[in-house]
Order: structure tokens, then C-alpha cells, then sequence
């Protein structure tokens, strides 16, 4: 993130006027677009008042934000990595999958939480930045299947706990999960950044054209 | 030879060139970057927390540390790798930017503080393997283990905002993207060049 960032240093409500007339010209010849609701939404968030703080206070609020964020992408990946690590066998083998799980599951389940949080702050931050784009949104769609397939298997794990640690946890299916699970979330990252490039996706985003 | 004009030979390589070239090169760079530091930091986080006695109490601590920190450094390889193709896409100014040059010193000291606890607590690991946590020295050497890292990505992301890419870049071509990758029909929208966003 380069000139993106660097761009953002301007005083914000100029900036958010600016955007706003901006689209409104661009608006016309916008009929393609596939949400023109999102991108509406994003211009009215970015006009209420905690928007319009942290636009104020960008200088600082949105690295403060993404650092934090960043914090809270690494104890998620740490957690999964051993998690899936113990159930492939190459880590935490002395302990049960369920000592494992429940070691890294509330850390987690609480970075999650923290991600959506700084996460929300980012959208309210920099709304047309991130709501009127491709990545944003596959992200999205990305995040919530990562997240489904860890609550299933805490879940399931909590359920069929014997079955889990003789039988499933050997099983090839399972081990191939693991690692898919590994890859969405490293996708999602992946996702993340492009955010900030949207325009690698070409007609594919919401601001092509522009 | 001094270091800028091997700074500036580095950036006018062919491989600083074609990343800096690509649309996509450099922001696929980034994404690796970020999932190698958030690897790098996460298992770090575990063992330090082990030492500060925070989570995984239970475990001897060197098999704890055995069965992370090898991954820590497969990480650390992508990360260092990715840093450095970034850096020569632009060393010059990199080098004289104020957050580059925090982040290699906050790297330098975490290297220092590893040397200090192989050098300390690391020696009498016998002793404490099955405790709790580390003795005062090795918590306190976890502390500033994660306050640097913290500071690594505060730094490293502050980069970003305070450089602006690729001064040497060539404009994009504006009718390359992805679904040119894809062998999609192109859509007669050009997407924006790289300024624009």
C-alpha cells in the first residue's frame, strides 16, 4: 500500500466532500455497477460523525487500526497453523486433539472477535475505500466460510470427541481439510491487501472505469 | 562503493524493474509479506506466552518451543524474502525513510534479545522446562520479545504510508489485469492506473 496510503494524508472532510462530488459525476456513467446500494451506503456512512472522526484523525487512527488488525491476523494464524499442524500430526502429537483445541480455540475465537471489531472501524474509516470494492467483499464471503468451518469443528469435535481422536484425525479427508482450511485463511489475507489494489480484478470492480 | 549507488544498482536491476513493472507482482508481495509476519508474530506469541506463563503452562516448555519456533522460521524466510523484493523496488528510498530504518533496528533488537536469553535463561532450561513460566529473566525477555514485534508491524505498516511506490516505475499499462490473466474478453472499461487508488 503505497500511494493509496500516501494519498490519505489530505484533510479529511475535503477529502470526503471531494469523494462524494466525485461520485456523484462518476454516478452516470456507473450503470454496470453491480451495487450502486453499497456504494451509496459507503457515501452516507462516510458522512456520519464517528466516520468523519476517524477521517479526521487518519493520520494516525488508520495505521493505529491496521497495526492492531494485523496483531490480531497473526494470533489468528498462529492458532490456526497448530491446530491444523496437531491434526496433520506435525506438532502438539503428545498432546490430544482436544488439549490442542482447547489451548488455541479461545484465542482464536477471540482474535476473530477482535478483527471484526477493528475490522467495522476500518469500513466506518475508509468506507468507499472498502465497501466499493471486489476484494472486500470475496474477503467477506471468505471469512465467513473460514469461520463457519471452525465453529463446525469445534462443534463436532465437542460431540464426537472419542471418534475424533482415534479414528478422524488419521483420516486423509480430514488432513486435506486442514490444510484447505489453512489456504482460505491464507486467501483471505491475500484478499485483504488487494483491498487496497482493487484494480488488478479489472471490470470485476466496483470502481472500474473511473 | 558506497551504499546508495549499491542501493541504486539494486533498484535498477532487472528484477526490482519487472516487479516494479507488474500490476500484480508487488501487492502478491505484500499479501506473502503480511501472511509470513502474521506466522512470524503468531508463534512467537505462543512461546512467549508460554515463558511469561500465560497459556500452555502445562507443557515442557522446550518441546513447546522444539515444535514452533521451526515453523517460525520457515515464516521468517518468506517474510525476509518478500521484505527484500520489495526493498529493491525502491531501496533509495526506502533507506533514507525514517520507519525502514526504526523497523531494521527494532529487528536488530530482537535478535539481540534471542542472543540474551540463549546466553541467560536459555542455559539453564533444565531447570524450569516443566514450570509454569520462566524465570523473572526469561519473562521479562518474552515481554520485550513481543513489545518489539508489536512495534515491527506498527513500523512496518508505517512504511507504507510514508513512501510512495515504485518513483521509478514505469506507468502501468492500464489494459493489463486479471482477466487478462484469465484469458477473460476484455471489458472496454480500463481500469485505473496505480496512482489512482
Amino acid at each position: 500500500m503505497q500511494n493509496a496510503d500516501h494519498s490519505r494524508s489530505g484533510t479529511s472532510r475535503q477529502f470526503c466532500i471531494l469523494h462524494f462530488a466525485f461520485c456523484i459525476q462518476a454516478a452516470g456513467s456507473l450503470s454496470s455497477l453491480p451495487a450502486p446500494v453499497v456504494r451509496q451506503f459507503a457515501l452516507w456512512l462516510s458522512t456520519t460523525p464517528p466516520s468523519v472522526f476517524i477521517q479526521e484523525h487518519n493520520s494516525w487512527a488508520i495505521p493505529a487500526i491496521q497495526s492492531i488488525h494485523i496483531v490480531g491476523i497473526a494470533l489468528v494464524m498462529g492458532s490456526v497453523l497448530l491446530i491444523n499442524l496437531r491434526i496433520l500430526g506435525w506438532a502438539w502429537a503428545d498432546e490430544t486433539l482436544r488439549q490442542t483445541t482447547s489451548r488455541f480455540g479461545p484465542w482464536l475465537t477471540g482474535s476473530l472477535w477482535l478483527l471484526l471489531a477493528t475490522g467495522i472501524l476500518m469500513v466506518i474509516g475508509e468506507p468507499v475505500r472498502e465497501l466499493v470494492t471486489f476484494s472486500f467483499w470475496l474477503k467477506m464471503a471468505l471469512v465467513a466460510v473460514g469461520a463457519m468451518v471452525a465453529a463446525i469443528f469445534q462443534r463436532t469435535l465437542q460431540r464426537h470427541e472419542r471418534r475424533w481422536e482415534d479414528t478422524l484425525v488419521h483420516r486423509r479427508s480430514i488432513k486435506a481439510l486442514a490444510i484447505l482450511t489453512f489456504l482460505i485463511w491464507a486467501c483471505i489475507i491475500v484478499l485483504g491487501r488487494l483491498i487496497a489494489y482493487d484494480h488488478v480484478w479489472g471490470s470485476w470492480s466496483p470502481s472500474a472505469g473511473q | 562503493m558506497d551504499i546508495l549507488s549499491i542501493l541504486d544498482w539494486l533498484q535498477r536491476t532487472s528484477l526490482a524493474v519487472q516487479i516494479r513493472d507488474s500490476l500484480f507482482t508487488f501487492p502478491l508481495l505484500e499479501s506473502a509479506h503480511v501472511i509470513g509476519l502474521a506466522l512470524v508474530f503468531g508463534t512467537i506469541t505462543i512461546v512467549d506466552l508460554r515463558l511469561l506463563g500465560v497459556a500452555s503452562t502445562h507443557r515442557s516448555f522446550q518441546r513447546l518451543a522444539a515444535d514452533t519456533l521451526k515453523w517460525t522460521w520457515v515464516a521468517f524466510a518468506l517474510t525476509a524474502l518478500t521484505g527484500s523484493l520489495m526493498f529493491i523496488t525502491n531501496a533509495t528510498v526506502y533507506f533514507h525513510n525514517a520507519y525502514f530504518r526504526a523497523k531494521v533496528v527494532l529487528l536488530l533488537l530482537s535478535a539481540i534479545n534471542v542472543a540474551v536469553f540463549e546466553l541467560t535463561v536459555g542455559r539453564t532450561v533444565q531447570r524450569w522446562d516443566q514450570a509454569p513460566s520462566a524465570p523473572r529473566l526469561g519473562r521479562a525477555i518474552a515481554a520485550v520479545s513481543l513489545l518489539i514485534w508489536v512495534a515491527v508491524i506498527v513500523t512496518g505498516r508505517m512504511i507504507g504510508f510514508t513512501t510512495t511506490r515504485a518513483s521509478l516505475a514505469e506507468p502501468t499499462p492500464v489494459e493489463t489485469n486479471f482477466e487478462d490473466l484469465l484469458g477473460l474478453p476484455a471489458s472496454g472499461q480500463a481500469p485505473p492506473t496505480q496512482q489512482s487508488k
